[in-house]
């Protein structure tokens, strides 16, 4: 059923991108209403409007009938947070979100595949970790870039995803109760996420009980503006095998940075072997 | 395979498209960012030509194709890499500060037309960005000659 949700949602951005007659950076949708095609709990949805509406990120809406999902679509513009995060040295990728429909369609995958925490890591406005906070896991949000931590902080009125401003490559996660953790890498392997990522996997390392427990989910690209790595899975196979860990899923679903593209973006779930 | 005569005259055609492209970088102060690429993109193209033609020439009849290569050569030393080069760089470094400082001077309250439009001013930063790294890569290669 999941499954079905994602590739709901990949066809309803394939009708909206080809309609879409806008000029904003970034725009995506969110369903009004629970329906066949995206049977989602109606609060959650609500939830997640909540989320958007009051995201600074956004500056216009408006509802729109997208084949037989009828919706509001928001557009927004993040240049002010990408020029924020550049000036960073420590940044290991910008700031560009995924779709909050992706994010609530990936931490249903975190709740099937039995994780109890989700760690946002790179997290930007904290989307993530929210969704995972709507679905009743506990949440966790590390990035580095002031500015959107405190974005993240006026977003916790709606529900409180835990934002910390940190570096993620160097943060205490002992200082967290971590038994079934699953930790969602922000960022391409070949924008910067293979950097975060070994930095992340790293630190877990030496934390005894943690590693064999976590799971690890990695946005992809089959771009060939990049490129290719040589053990595939979207640009980190060669991570995953090195860090001895499997591919248990992988997710197409759409983000802000494939809007105008044909490819949705692969989440690559992976555990422990 | 193009033989050794087509590769001269192509030399020939190629370079005298580079001088004229130095010309008009060292009067103009303000190059777009398409004449910056094109010119860098030329002088890669006409050095690249005068190594492999410098490997090939073996006889006193091809000493003026050697004289054209060894003026080319300084051609690029002495007016791009000594003078245009570093102008170029130093514009760029001055342009994305600027446009940096304007982009971040801007007001809170921005009416959806005002984010549209000023979207554009922070297309035409990336472009600079990516720009500049390009005409890093090119210096980083100087430096290691």
């Amino acid at each position: 059923m999941i499954e079905d949700i994602a590739k709901n949602l990949i066809n309803l951005k394939k009708k909206f991108a080809t309609i879409y007659d806008g000029q904003s950076q970034i725009q995506e949708v969110i369903p009004i209403s629970k329906s066949e095609l995206f049977p989602i709990n109606q609060k959650d949805l609500e939830l997640l409007h909540e989320f958007t509406k009051i995201n600074p990120i956004y500056y216009n809406q408006y509802e729109k009938t997208i084949g037989n999902t009828t919706c509001v679509v928001y557009e927004g513009d993040i240049n002010k947070y990408w020029l924020n995060s550049i000036q960073h040295s420590s940044s290991h990728a910008p700031f560009s979100p995924t779709w909050i429909m992706s994010a609530y369609v990936c931490i249903l995958f975190a709740k099937k595949f039995g994780y109890s925490e989700v760690i946002d890591i790179g997290s930007g406005d904290g989307r993530i970790a929210f969704c995972a906070k709507i679905l009743d896991l506990e949440s966790y949000s590390i990035e580095i870039d002031g500015m959107l931590v405190e974005l993240q902080k006026d977003l916790c009125s709606v529900l409180d995803f835990n934002p910390h401003c940190s570096d993620a490559t160097v943060f205490d996660y002992s200082l967290l109760k971590l038994p079934r953790p699953l930790f969602f890498i922000g960022g391409l392997a070949q924008m910067g996420g293979i950097s975060l990522a070994s930095g992340v996997l790293e630190k877990i390392s030496t934390i005894s009980n943690i590693k064999q427990n976590s799971g690890w989910v990695f946005a992809g690209t089959y771009s060939k503006k990049y490129l290719t790595d040589p053990k595939n899975e979207a640009g980190w196979g060669t991570l995953i095998e090195k860090n001895n860990l499997k591919s248990i899923q992988t997710v197409s679903l759409p983000t802000a940075w494939t809007f105008h593209e044909s490819d949705a973006t692969p989440y690559i779930f992976a555990q422990p072997h | 395979m193009r033989s050794f005569d087509d590769i001269s005259i192509m030399f020939d055609i190629e370079s005298e498209k580079l001088s004229d492209m130095i010309g008009i970088a060292t009067t103009k102060s303000d190059l777009s960012i398409p004449e910056i690429i094109d010119t860098y993109y030329q002088i890669i193209n006409v050095s690249s030509m005068n190594t492999m033609l410098k490997q090939q020439i073996n006889s006193d009849n091809q000493k003026s194709l050697l004289d054209k290569i060894l003026e080319t050569e300084k051609m690029i030393t002495e007016k791009f890499n000594s003078d245009i080069h570093p102008r170029i760089m130093e514009n760029l470094r001055k342009s994305i500060q600027e446009t940096t400082n304007i982009l971040q001077s801007g007001t809170e309250q921005k009416s959806k037309e005002d984010i549209e439009n000023e979207a554009k001013f922070y297309e035409e930063l990336r472009q600079k960005m990516s720009t500049k790294e390009f005409v890093e890569q090119y210096d980083k290669g100087l430096s290691n000659d």
